[in-house]
This record gives structure tokens, C-alpha cells and sequence, in this order.
């Protein structure tokens, strides 16, 4: 008989990427990204996870796996891609260890780079076979993780919902593609930039869906007030339920100042050796266009706003990594405790991250994740990790409450998706969801060539609605290759739209797109009604 | 293939989207057809005439046109893009109409916008409560039309007492003190059983 514990910790990482792929280039810098996520976040969070079922640790966690990012682990270019880029990492890696032969710290740090990347290939190639979503499959089919869906191509959905039928497309195409991925409907969702109105939750209903997260305000302010606060889930009036994210544990990770990922004994992200090392020797393994960059070899640790770096030491990181997981475990337990004895039931407390903090921006993030779910399972009683739909399988009774209006971006909001800098996408993102709600209506029946150029709107229409564009143009970096991927987006589908209505499509010009453009491959027009 | 992208749709629309409680995001276009159409109706009151869009405060009600709560306007280039709209309270729902404002005060409109609700800002103060038992379901979807089974609200196991509040309060700063200095010192009690 289990226990009950004084309070849950519901751990959420969202792994998401915008879909970015390139076949036209040989090499595509902002293809990188999902590189970089794979090596420094995915391939060591599995690790992680792998290693706990293998030493008996009962864990439980709770991750967004995006459509965007599914396709893209899954998409042959891209993966051979990847082995091109590891196998160039490894390349790197052996010339530094033998570059630093005769500097004893420096070589101890490229050789641990060597071995890592090393077990990084073997992983991706011999134990995942190259198929990442899978080893995230098994993990749930073993009950220690719960994968959730999030927006087709994360589309911020209430600035989307000026035409309806745009979100309502943005969901039902991503709980078609979390069917086919992993062949059930999904439980939940991590809505886009936890990008919530009231109403959503309506839509969600129709999809299946039976939780999802807002950020803290989204409960806290939420109509009538909910009489636990953060600490308990509501049912919105539909009978789907809101989990919110708790500020406390937040902010112990999330700070740049006061968070554990700051320490001085962690890594430093910003000193690498892309940008350090002689031009001649860095050049084949940084930017395509010969721009310096980051390699992922880095020797510095944290060492605040100076120019005296000092040589990243892994032994100190590690134990430092340990001992931030026992302090988050102990707060967790203290704040538990301080909640519990108002509340009919264990206080939940909801830890949202994106997932690229572990491991890529906080290298020893991985590490804290393995010693927080030890110390969990070894060292307490007082808090049990949990997922969302154990926690409504144990408490089916909850308050309803009509959540508040939010997003957990900047100023809690949508300012970060409207504004000065990306505001001129509008126009064209709603003008665009209309003509397609419009040809769905006059094409309910179709075959061959025009189904094609059906699907293929949808595609574009799809990809032009993510919110990472916007995202990009307001915090400035990459900002032309955002205006690019919309402008592109919206012209294809433009065209599509009018050959469509003419009568006359261009299959030569459909064929090549379809190539380019080739997310969800079968998308269902009808979708988009 | 360049990336054109429309200059103009060819309708006339106005629309309406949130930035924040306090801030709306007004985008329109007219066709030359809506201006010729003003032109008509508003004839010789067409000379000095500002374009507006006028904002109309419908919360919670049916608007029927005259009834709003509050209206104001906002004077605005024709040809801009978007403007942003400050308002003074959350939590409230709107829509506008674009059009003209002759000197003689009357209002010619030429298109009206969709209806759009400001989030709130700040903690309600309704505290009357409603409580839903909902069986999570495993592997496929819910049934949509499952009806929706209301329940009383449950109690709290016990009421604290003020000094079983301050005691645990007292207790639990301690705790948060000691570790925090331990923490700072380098080291963690990782378990509870390392001596409070």
C-alpha cells in the first residue's frame, strides 16, 4: 500500500524545435539547432532515463515532444545530417586532445569531450538506432514518462484565434500526428508559450485532450479564484484541466542570477573554442559561411563579467550538480509541508522548463535531472514525482474555474508575439487561415493533383503560423531568416490559393515545394475547417 | 520564385487582436471602393472629416449598436498598418468600427471589427466555488458528450489554530535557515534524518 506523500512534483520539459530543414543547401546553419539539441539535450536526457529504469529508480516525468521536432528526428536528411555533424564533432575533439597534450586541464576536459561525443554516436546510432522518438516511446510504454503534444507547428494560438478555424487546425493536425507517432490520442498538451483564452479549453475537448499548463497567473487570476492557488489543478467548465506553473521552483532554475545554473562551478557557454582558437584550425567546424561560432568544446567555467577565465573543472561541477538536486528536493519538501495543511489534498507543485536549458545552456543540467530523481526515490518520502494524468487519476474531484487569459512570455501576455517588430505578420497569418477555411469549403471532395495542393496549402499555412518567427524577429537574432520563413510561407500558399481557384495547378511547382515544405505528410485538408 | 507577398487582400476589414490588458492592436484595410462609398454618403461634410476608429466597450452585454458601456475614439492615418490602443481597465470586451468623423460630429462607419476580450489583471475577487468530479480516461479520447458531474466542495481535514500556524511557520523558517547556511557553506542535507 503506497504511502501517501505530503505533496507531488510534476516535472515538465518541453522539447521543441521550428521546423527547419534545408535540402537545397549542403550545409544550413540554422539547422544547428537541432543538432546542438540532440547532442547536449536529447541523447543525455535519454541517457538519464535509461539508466534510471536500468538501477531500479522509480521516476516520473512529463515531456512536450512537438510535432516540428518529431518530424524532424525522424527526417532521413536531417538525421544523416546529424551523423555528419557528430562525426565532424569527434574530428574536432581528437585534434584538441592532441592540440593540448601538453596542458594537463585542458587535455582532461578534451578528453572527457572525445568520450562524450563518442558515447553520443554510439547512442544514437547503436542503442537508439537513429530514431530518438522511439526511445522516447518505450520510456512512456514503461509508464515513467508521459509525452505530451503541443500545437502542430506551435502556433501562439491566441493571437491565431482571430479565425478559429486556424487553431482548431493547429490542434486536431497534432493530435493526428501524435496518433500516428505514437499510437494512441495524446493526454495532454503543452499549449504554445502556454499561449491560453478562455474558450481553448472548448477546442481542446473536441480534440480529445484532457489536461494542459498555463503559467502561474493563468490560474492565480483565473475567475472565480481557485482555493488552492498554483498548488492544485482546475477543471475549466468544459472538464478539461489547467495545471499551472509554480513561481518558487521556477525561479530556482530558470534565474540567471539567482539559479543553480550560474554557479561558478558550472560551464560556461560562452567561451568556446569557435570563437578562441586560430581561425585556420576552428574553420572547417564552425559556421558554413565562415562566420566564427559555437563548436560545443568549451574549457571555461562561470566566472562572471571578466576576461580571467578559469579552466571548467568536472569533478567540482558534478558534485555542485549533486548538491543543487538535494536543495531543490529539500525546498520542495519544506514547501509541501507549509502548503499541505490547507489543502484536502497533496499540494502539487508544477516545474515547467524548456528542455534546451539542460544540457545546452546549463551543461550539467542532465546530471541535476539524474541526481533530483535519486534523491527523490532514495533519500525521502515527503515528495513523489508525479504526471498530470496520475495526479487526475488519483483526484477526479477538482475546483472549476474558467482560467485567466495569458502566456508565459515576457510580461505574461502576447507581447512578445505582437509588437512594432513582428506585428505586420498578422495581416497576412489571418487573411491566409480564412482563404484556406474558404477552400476546404469549396473543395470538399478532391483527388489527385488538387488534394495535393490542398494538403500542401495547409503546409505552408501551417508553417508560417509558428510562433517562433515572431518569436525571433522581437528578440533579434536571426531576424532575417524568420522574415524569410514567413514571406515564404505566405507566398507559397498565396499561390497554391489563387492556382487553386483558377483551376490550374503547377505540378512541376507543387512537386518541388511538396520536397522542401514536406511536414506531415499526410495532412488532412479537412482539418483546416 | 521571390517571396510576394500580398501588398493588400482586396476586402475591407478591420480587426482587432490583445497585446496585454491594457493594450489593444487595431490592423485595417479599405478598399478603394469603402473610400468612394464614404466619399458618397458623407458629401460635402467629406472636407476636414478625420478618420477614426471608434471603440465601443461591450462587456458582458448583446450590443445592438447603441448600447455599449463606453465609447471613445482613436484618430488615426488611414494609411498606417496597425495602431496600438491603450485602455484603462482589464478584463473587458470590445469591438470598433473604422469610418470618418465630419466636423459636424457625424460618424460615418465603413467597417465594423470582430469582438475581442482583455485578459485580467489581477487576482478576483469572487470566491464562490464549484466543484466538478471528471474520470480520467487512459489511452483514447474521452466521449465529448460525457456529462459533466458536479459535487459538493470538499471539506479541509482540520482548521489550524493561530499557534498551530505560528509553530509550523516557526518551524519550517528554521529549517529553510539552517539549510540555507549549509547550502551556502558547500554542503546539503539531502535527507531529513542529517540532524535538525
Amino acid at each position: 500500500m503506497r504511502v501517501q506523500p505530503a505533496g507531488y512534483l510534476c516535472l515538465v520539459l518541453h522539447c521543441h524545435l521550428p521546423y527547419v530543414r534545408h535540402p537545397e543547401h549542403d550545409r544550413f546553419l540554422e539547422e544547428n539547432w537541432l543538432y546542438e539539441a540532440i547532442s547536449d539535450t536529447y541523447i543525455p536526457l535519454l541517457r538519464v532515463m535509461d539508466g534510471l529504469v536500468r538501477d531500479g529508480v522509480d521516476f516520473r516525468l512529463t515531456t512536450t515532444l512537438s510535432p516540428p521536432l518529431i518530424s524532424m528526428l525522424r527526417d532521413p536528411l536531417l538525421i544523416s545530417r546529424y551523423e555528419r555533424h557528430i562525426n565532424r564533432l569527434i574530428e574536432l575533439a581528437s585534434k584538441e586532445v592532441h592540440r593540448t597534450a601538453y596542458q594537463p586541464e585542458l587535455h582532461r576536459l578534451a578528453t572527457m569531450y572525445l568520450e562524450r561525443f563518442l558515447q553520443t554516436r554510439n547512442a544514437f546510432t547503436n542503442e537508439y538506432g537513429h530514431d530518438l522518438v522511439g526511445a522516447f516511446g518505450r520510456l512512456q510504454e514503461l509508464g515513467k514518462l508521459e509525452i505530451i503534444t503541443c500545437g502542430a507547428t506551435h502556433g501562439f494560438l491566441p493571437l491565431l484565434n482571430v479565425v478559429p478555424s486556424a487553431v482548431r487546425a493547429q490542434l486536431r493536425t497534432a493530435v493526428a500526428h501524435y496518433e500516428e507517432t505514437f499510437g494512441r490520442p495524446p493526454h495532454g498538451i503543452w499549449l504554445p508559450e502556454c499561449g491560453y483564452f478562455p474558450g481553448l479549453d472548448e477546442v481542446l475537448r473536441d480534440v480529445g485532450i484532457q489536461f494542459f499548463f498555463t503559467e502561474s497567473h493563468g490560474l492565480l487570476y483565473a475567475e472565480p479564484r481557485p482555493r488552492y492557488g498554483v498548488h492544485a489543478p482546475v477543471f475549466c467548465p468544459t472538464g478539461i484541466a489547467a495545471f499551472a506553473r509554480d513561481l518558487e521552483s521556477s525561479k530556482q532554475v530558470w534565474s540567471a542570477e539567482e539559479g543553480y545554473p550560474g554557479d561558478p562551478a558550472y560551464r560556461d557557454y560562452y567561451r568556446d573554442i569557435g570563437w578562441d582558437l586560430d581561425y585556420d584550425y576552428i574553420r572547417p567546424y564552425i559556421q558554413p559561411d565562415g562566420k566564427r561560432g559555437s563548436t560545443g568544446i568549451k574549457y571555461c567555467r562561470i566566472t562572471g563579467r571578466t576576461d580571467q577565465k578559469q579552466v571548467y573543472d568536472r569533478a567540482w561541477a558534478m558534485e555542485r550538480a549533486a548538491d543543487h538536486a538535494g536543495n531543490f528536493v529539500f525546498n520542495r519538501g519544506r514547501q509541501v509541508e507549509w502548503l499541505g495543511p490547507t489543502m484536502d489534498r497533496p499540494p502539487i507543485v508544477v516545474a515547467p522548463y524548456d528542455a534546451e536549458l539542460f544540457g545546452h545552456w546549463w551543461f550539467e543540467g542532465p546530471e541535476w535531472i539524474d541526481f533530483l530523481f535519486r534523491k527523490l526515490h532514495f533519500d525521502q518520502q515527503v515528495v513523489e514525482p508525479i504526471t498530470p494524468a496520475e495526479y487526475l487519476e488519483r483526484h477526479e474531484i477538482n475546483q472549476v474555474c474558467t482560467p485567466c487569459g495569458s502566456s508565459w512570455g515576457h510580461k505574461g501576455y502576447h507581447e512578445v508575439w505582437l509588437n512594432g517588430g513582428n506585428d505586420w505578420i498578422y495581416r497576412h497569418l489571418h487573411a491566409a487561415a480564412r482563404r484556406m477555411e474558404e477552400l476546404t469549403h469549396r473543395f470538399a471532395k478532391a483527388d489527385g493533383l488538387t488534394q495535393r495542393a490542398l494538403a500542401q496549402a495547409g503546409r505552408e499555412l501551417l508553417l508560417a503560423q509558428s510562433s517562433d518567427w515572431a518569436f525571433i524577429m522581437k528578440t533579434g537574432t536571426m531576424v532575417e531568416y524568420a522574415v524569410k520563413r514567413t514571406k515564404d510561407h505566405v507566398a507559397r500558399f498565396t499561390r497554391l490559393y489563387e492556382q487553386l481557384l483558377a483551376g490550374r495547378v503547377d505540378a512541376g511547382w507543387l512537386k518541388d515545394i511538396e520536397e522542401k515544405d514536406n511536414i506531415f505528410p499526410s495532412l488532412d485538408h479537412r482539418n483546416f475547417s | 520564385m521571390s517571396s510576394d507577398i500580398p501588398d493588400r487582400y482586396g476586402r475591407t476589414e478591420l480587426v482587432l487582436m490583445v497585446m496585454d490588458p491594457l493594450h489593444l492592436f487595431a490592423y485595417w484595410e479599405v478598399t478603394p471602393e469603402s473610400l468612394r462609398e464614404a466619399q458618397d454618403a458623407l458629401g460635402a461634410e467629406m472636407d476636414g472629416a478625420r478618420a477614426v476608429v471608434r471603440f465601443y466597450d461591450i462587456s458582458l452585454i448583446h450590443f445592438d449598436g447603441a448600447n455599449a458601456h463606453h465609447t471613445f475614439d482613436i484618430d488615426v492615418g488611414l494609411e498606417a498598418r496597425g495602431w496600438y490602443v491603450p485602455v484603462w481597465t482589464a478584463d473587458k470586451s470590445y469591438c470598433a468600427d473604422l469610418g470618418f468623423v465630419a466636423r459636424t460630429g457625424r460618424f460615418h462607419a465603413i467597417t465594423r471589427s470582430n469582438v475581442i476580450h482583455t485578459p485580467r489583471a489581477s487576482v478576483s475577487g469572487n470566491t464562490a466555488e464549484r466543484w466538478m468530479r471528471v474520470k480520467f480516461v487512459r489511452r483514447r479520447k474521452p466521449d465529448r458528450a460525457r456529462p459533466l458531474e458536479y459535487v459538493p466542495a470538499p471539506e479541509l481535514p482540520r482548521r489550524l489554530s493561530p499557534d498551530e500556524w505560528r509553530a509550523l511557520r516557526e518551524r519550517l523558517a528554521r529549517e529553510k535557515a539552517l539549510a540555507d547556511a549549509r547550502f551556502a557553506a558547500g554542503g546539503m542535507p539531502s535527507s531529513p534524518e542529517k540532524g535538525f
